[in-house]
């Protein structure tokens, strides 16, 4: 997974190349490997083009290569063959050597080109001595420097020139080729043999060097009897050497298996657990070299070659070097400590074939492959051989219910007991020394196994099958043994009794023993999973209205055992139920990614091998291995390779790994009823009828309390508690306790059942019947209009929204009746509802006691408080969208027309007046502060967006025509303001 | 009566990580490990796949429905760092836009109320939120919230628009101004406000309460009433409630709703936000209701994959 974000890798495959080394050029433009009977040279920059090819006439192989690194000399590169470095120029697509070098008596072991003078070479070699050349005298060496033990690596100090280090069998030396006699410093670095050595890039005083004895040990040179620092690997290290970035280290370690990932990034910081895995080689790491940063491009890139003859360029984007920089990770790796199982000496100097077992199957990835080897162990470490059966026990994954194994590495035995209803299974495994290597293990029951004997040779049998299937590629086969014993007997089970019962509840519970090894990390990219959350196996969701969605794990998955541990906050926690073997997925470059996935046809092999679900199912069926279902290790870039599936292999029982889901009708616990809403009505002509009719539905669903107070409602809207309009007679009924104050009540109560149907039911009936000025008492207290209502002639002007229906003014003053006139002379009905625009052009033009004592009257008669319209609006929009969810669109409409929407902006011509109402300056023909027009015509009363003129006394104007006609024949305002506006004014 | 109306079996090849139904309950949306998303018409307890969207190259960790309004969008988030927008049109399903400004696994997305716009919150495990808005045709704009939970982020959830007391200072007669809003948590710890202000987004609050990830957020949706309520949970298998009456929106008050014995994952309000689903890595589906005297109780059970809710306060909501 992470390893496949930070290393989308570009493959270059090179078949029969047999490269054994390889270089990257300063310039990050071209990798030489050499191969037996070519030097190749690769493009970097196009990798998928052909090689070319450099013709080599030497029966030895090439030991070291190495580019020049300066620059000036990049096109020059020497190679070591034997007791010979050729110079190679490399120009124009065609390479020559053009120098050698011969000194040494013996096989060179290294080279490694100057850091400061691009002419200086130094090799190392069996023969003892180290030389210093100089490529322009290429007769003889500039310095030898004799070291007595012959050395393996030789590398210049990258911040001193005159510094270098060398290697011989555990010691380091170092050497100033100033004083070539003898070794400025000895380190008594490791205790077996060095593979690799590095300084560190910045300090000239530390270095690390990479051994045998299984680790990678940190130096500074000055201090040599002590080590700054150490990383335990439990395997021999082959190459470790610092990243060009920040703290980082990569790793390669000595595999035993092919397969195993073996490339690891490493926190110089923090050395307890790799920061990042690179996976994809399907063989030894041989080689891996940097590309120089590209100008402007933050991401780093590796090149590799591996013996499976590819070539593979790693991105590491900044986030990953990020990871190398501090210890994000810090306690997330808690209790993971880093030890990869492999072991066993270099793959190339091992000549045990057993050491290597080959071609493991993708799939086939238990814990105990990689422990498998019993034979090889001894030579470079004592304790080795004992280890690998104890490594085998210690890493299967054998916690299945009603199965015990006792393990007894010493006598090469294990004892499993099963115990399946009222059966017992006893079963000796011995295993053969040469075990693994094509040695089959013996199987024999013991008492008291209770199953019959025609079961017990099936089962001899297929057990037999099964592990000689493994041992026949040199794998392990406890653990997929013992799994096909726990399926015979499951099925065996279910033919016994016929019942459909689970086998796995039928027993009594062995507690499984907890496997007596440390958590083992597998490295596998995971951690930079370490911040990405857990991933959500189960869930609820409340949906559209009145729905729950629920999804949980299957029932398969967890049955059987109560967690026995939280669930893991992290992705990342996934890793530590791997067991140290990594996961042999072929990765390929891009594309192909998921053709497994989109070939269809699951089986339940390809499912149970690749999921989260590892997590859970081990909880049930621990056995099968947790490590090999880990879906997310194979996502994004890789594809997996589906090798021949050992048949034998574990239960037959698919396992579903998605669940279902399941949607629940809840409505019934919400106070939201879909049938009220289809059957309630809003007639705003008949309040009465409405009530009346919303109380029978509300009966009909089974809402009594909604029954009463529909009936309330219908009581404190009838005609006889209608209010006067005229504000000295009766209190009105709003004010009464049962009016506005029982209203609230209501209001309040349906607000904590969070009823918004009721909630807006009310607001829309009781907003009908109070008239809609309420609106107007928040936005339009303060103004005042030379305006009345006249718009309703012109319905253009009008820009109430949703308010429809009969426009009538319940507030025309007495002054505006003369232009009331021209309306119809519909009857009004008392509880009618009026325009919200009506009362804004209409009503606060005279601001006098009696207007005023008006307005509060209006305020007083109606039973929804003013002050809160905003809220009852919220009610109002919230249940139209809960209707519109319900797909009742016509009753959304009908409970929206209630909303008191805010007219939408004016957008027109602008000029800058100042706004007759409200004084303030406005750009435009309505004001921005009051929101009305900014002026209008004295004269018709229509807003005026043309030419206009007005008195700059009384700030009254119009129509420039109206004005003109006006003041033909007079002198005093049209308004009636008494403003002698020709005398006033100059227009 | 609390009844299962619909059994969908998704044929998911691996685990399902969310599962949503759309605005109007017709449609079912499911995602899961094997880096599809599949949608269902579950219209009358019908299960019809209509789309298989593959385009995922990871496990696909959630996925949202925006408001229909928009059409029929749906977004996926991905642990391959992806959010892809997928729009149907004339019955087909296709990719509409794909962000890939994310540099971890993208682990929440959330439309915003319809009021704002075509806008996605996306969270991710880089600590970064982004918002991607949809400014016409094709056009989309980005902006990210960089850090805004140190480690990762977990969960996004808008504001309702109707957010009270935020309109009412509005100048009176413009349209109002939606003040947005959304709530965030992350694996600080934390539940964090955001808030956008001349197009900027802000922190607004930080609310601290959890002792461990906090793995989802909820903002109830919003009835009108002058309350904001928010709803997190968390790795410490904590759920708290965190309300604000303050039409300032400065002052939130948590309250435990519950401690549970393994993480709570996920969060999810009824449309009328007084019932809360509350569902874990125990495998359990909780519905809990708020009592008048402002207790918090679980009302029902639902069973792992058994069925029924087992409903405790059937129709007791009825009786007033």
């Amino acid at each position: 997974m992470a390893a496949r974000w930070s290393s989308e890798n570009v493959v270059v495959e090179l078949r029969d190349a047999q490269a054994t080394a390889m270089s990257v050029d300063c310039l990050g433009g071209h990798a030489v490997l050499s191969g037996r009977r070519f030097l190749y040279v690769v493009n970097l920059e196009t990798p998928s083009e052909a090689p070319r090819k450099i013709g080599r006439p030497s029966k030895w192989d090439v030991g070291t290569v190495q580019w020049n690194p300066h620059k000036a000399e990049s096109h020059v590169f020497a190679a070591s063959s034997n007791q010979r470095v050729d110079l190679y120029t490399w120009r124009d697509g065609c390479g020559e050597v053009h120098a050698s070098l011969q000194g040494h008596t013996r096989v060179i072991s290294d080279l490694d080109w100057s850091w400061f003078e691009p002419e200086y070479l130094v090799t190392s070699s069996v023969d003892t001595y180290i030389c210093i050349w100089d490529t322009r005298d290429t007769r003889k060496p500039t310095v030898a420097l004799s070291a007595v033990a012959g050395a393996s690596q030789v590398k210049w100090n990258k911040r001193n020139q005159y510094l270098l280090a060398s290697s011989h069998d555990g010691d380091v030396r170092i050497w100033d080729k100033r004083k070539p006699n003898t070794a400025v410093e000895y380190v008594a670095a490791h205790l077996s043999k060095i593979h690799g050595l590095d300084w560190h890039p910045d300090n000239e005083h530390i270095l690390a060097t990479s051994s045998q004895d299984n680790s990678v040990r940190f130096w500074d040179y000055r201090q040599p009897r002590k080590y700054l620092n150490i990383l335990s690997c439990q395997v021999p290290v082959w190459k470790a050497r610092y990243t060009p970035f920040s703290n980082g280290l990569v790793t390669v370690m000595v595999p035993q298996l092919r397969r195993e990932n073996s490339l690891l990034l490493w926190s110089a910081l923090d050395l307890n657990s790799p920061v990042h895995a690179f996976v994809g080689h399907d063989d030894v790491v041989l080689e891996f070299q940097w590309r120089p940063q590209k100008e402007a491009s933050k991401d780093y890139q590796m090149v590799t070659l591996s013996r499976d003859q590819t070539l593979r360029i790693w991105r590491l984007d900044p986030q990953l070097q990020k990871l190398c920089a501090n210890d994000l990770v810090e306690d997330l790796m808690e209790g993971i400590s880093l030890t990869t199982e492999s072991e066993k000496s270099l793959p190339s100097q091992d000549p045990e074939p057993t050491v290597h077992s080959s071609g493991l199957p993708s799939e086939d990835l238990q814990g105990e492959d990689q422990a498998g080897s019993l034979t090889s162990g001894g030579r470079h470490d004592p304790s080795a051989l004992p280890q690998t059966l104890q490594q085998e026990f210690s890493l299967v994954n054998l916690q299945i219910r009603n199965v015990n194994v006792e393990m007894d590495a010493v006598n090469r035995s294990c004892v499993v007991s099963a115990l399946f209803g009222t059966n017992q299974v006893h079963l000796v495994v011995k295993f053969p020394s040469h075990y693994p290597n094509n040695a089959a293990p013996s199987f024999q029951f013991i008492s008291p196994t209770t199953i019959p004997t025609a079961m017990r040779t099936k089962i001899q049998k297929i057990l037999t099958d099964t592990s000689l299937q493994k041992v026949k590629r040199n794998q392990n086969c406890l653990e997929p043994c013992v799994r096909q014993l726990v399926s015979c007997l499951e099925s065996y089970m279910t033919q016994e009794d016929g019942s459909a019962a689970n086998p796995y509840v039928l027993s009594n519970p062995v507690t499984p023993a907890l496997p007596a090894f440390p958590r083992v990390t597998n490295t596998y990219g995971s951690y930079q999973d370490a911040n990405i959350p857990f991933p959500r196996t189960s869930g609820a969701r409340f949906c559209g209205t009145g729905c729950l969605v629920y999804f949980t794990r299957p029932i398969t998955m967890h049955r059987s055992v109560p967690p026995t541990e939280p669930t893991p906050r992290s992705l990342s926690a996934l890793s530590a139920y791997h067991s140290g073997v990594l996961t042999p997925m072929k990765m390929r470059s891009e594309s192909q990614s998921s053709l497994r996935l989109y070939s269809g046809s699951p089986t339940h092999t390809d499912k149970d091998h690749v999921s989260i679900s590892s997590f859970y199912y081990k909880e049930r069926k621990p056995a099968q291995s947790v490590l090999r279902r880990w879906s997310i290790h194979d996502c994004p870039k890789s594809r997996r390779f589906k090798t021949k599936r050992e048949g034998a292999d574990y239960g037959n029982r698919p396992i579903k790994l998605a669940g279902k889901i399941i949607i629940q009708e809840i409505s019934c616990l919400l106070p939201v009823h879909k049938a009220l809403g289809e059957t309630y009505i809003l007639n705003v002509n008949d309040i009465q009828d409405t009530c009346l009719k919303n109380a029978a539905a509300a009966l009909v669903v089974g809402r009594r309390d909604m029954a009463k107070v529909w009936a309330l409602a219908s009581a404190a809207t009838s005609l006889e508690l209608s209010p006067d309009s005229d504000p000295d007679a009766d209190a009105p009924w709003a004010r009464h306790p049962f009016g506005r104050h029982l209203l609230e009540t209501l209001l309040d109560h349906y607000s904590l059942m969070s009823d918004v149907q009721t909630l807006a039911m009310l607001c829309s009936v009781f907003r009908s019947q109070g008239c809609s000025q309420d609106y107007f008492s928040l936005y339009g207290q303060h103004r005042s209009s030379l305006f009345p209502s006249h718009h309703l002639r012109y319905p253009s002007y009008t820009s109430s929204s949703v308010s429809s229906g009969s426009c009538y003014s319940t507030s025309d003053s007495t002054t505006t009746t003369t232009w009331s006139i021209g309306r119809d002379p519909e009857h009004i009905p008392p509880l009618g509802e009026s325009s919200p625009d009506d009362y804004r052009y209409a009503n606060q033009m005279y601001a006098d006691p009696r207007e005023r004592e008006r307005e509060q009257h209006d305020m007083n008669k109606r039973l929804l408080d003013p002050a809160n319209t905003m809220q009852f609006d919220d009610f109002k929009k919230c249940y139209g969208e809960i209707l519109h969810r319900w797909g009742l669109k016509e009753k959304r409409a009908e409970v929206l027309k209630f909303t008191s929407c805010p007219p939408e902006p004016h957008k027109g011509i602008e000029f800058g007046v100042y706004c007759c109402h409200c004084r303030s300056q406005a750009r435009g023909t309505q004001c921005a502060v009051c929101k009305r027009f900014t002026f209008q015509c004295a004269i018709c009363h229509v807003a005026v967006r043309g030419s206009s003129n007005f008195c700059l006394s009384c700030g009254h104007g119009g129509h420039t025509s109206h004005m003109m006609e006006w003041f033909r024949t007079q002198d005093e305002c049209p308004t009636g303001c008494g403003c002698r506006c020709l005398l006033q004014s100059t227009f | 009566m609390v009844s299962v109306i619909n059994t969908v079996d998704t044929s998911h090849e691996d685990m399902i990580h969310d599962a949503q139904m759309d605005y109007y309950g017709t449609r079912l949306a499911t995602c899961s490990s094997d880096r599809s998303v599949k949608i269902f018409d579950v219209k009358n307890g019908g299960q019809i796949l209509v789309a298989d969207l593959r385009g995922h190259e990871g496990p696909v960790w959630q996925v949202a429905w925006a408001h229909p309004m928009y059409g029929n969008i749906l977004a996926s988030c991905s642990y391959d760092r992806k959010v892809i927008i997928w729009k149907e049109e004339n019955g087909t399903w296709d990719k509409m836009y794909e962000y890939t400004g994310h540099d971890s696994s993208v682990n929440s997305v959330c439309w915003g109320p319809y009021d704002f716009g075509l806008i996605l919150a996306c969270g991710s495990s880089d600590g970064a939120i982004s918002l991607v808005t949809c400014s016409g045709d094709q056009q989309w704009d980005i902006k990210k919230i960089s850090n805004a939970h140190t480690i990762g982020c977990n969960a996004v959830s808008w504001a309702p628009s109707v957010v009270p007391g935020s309109l009412i200072d509005q100048p009176s007669g413009q349209k109002p101004n939606f003040i947005k809003r959304f709530v965030s948590g992350g694996c600080d710890n934390l539940v964090k406000l955001w808030k956008e202000e001349d197009g900027q987004w802000k922190e607004d609050q930080k609310l601290e309460a959890h002792s461990d990830w906090v793995r989802d957020v909820g903002w109830a949706p919003s009835i009108g009433l002058p309350t904001s309520t928010i709803a997190s949970c968390s790795q410490d298998g904590r759920v708290f409630i965190w309300t604000c009456d303050d039409p300032s929106g400065n002052t939130w008050t948590a309250k435990l709703l519950h401690k549970f014995n393994d993480v709570v994952w996920h969060v999810s309000w009824s449309v009328t936000g007084n019932i809360l689903a509350v569902s874990g890595g125990d495998n359990k589906v909780t519905l809990w209701k708020e009592s008048a005297d402002g207790q918090w109780a679980c009302i029902s059970d639902v069973n792992k994959g058994q069925g029924a809710v087992s409903s405790i306060a059937d129709g007791a909501t009825n009786e007033q």
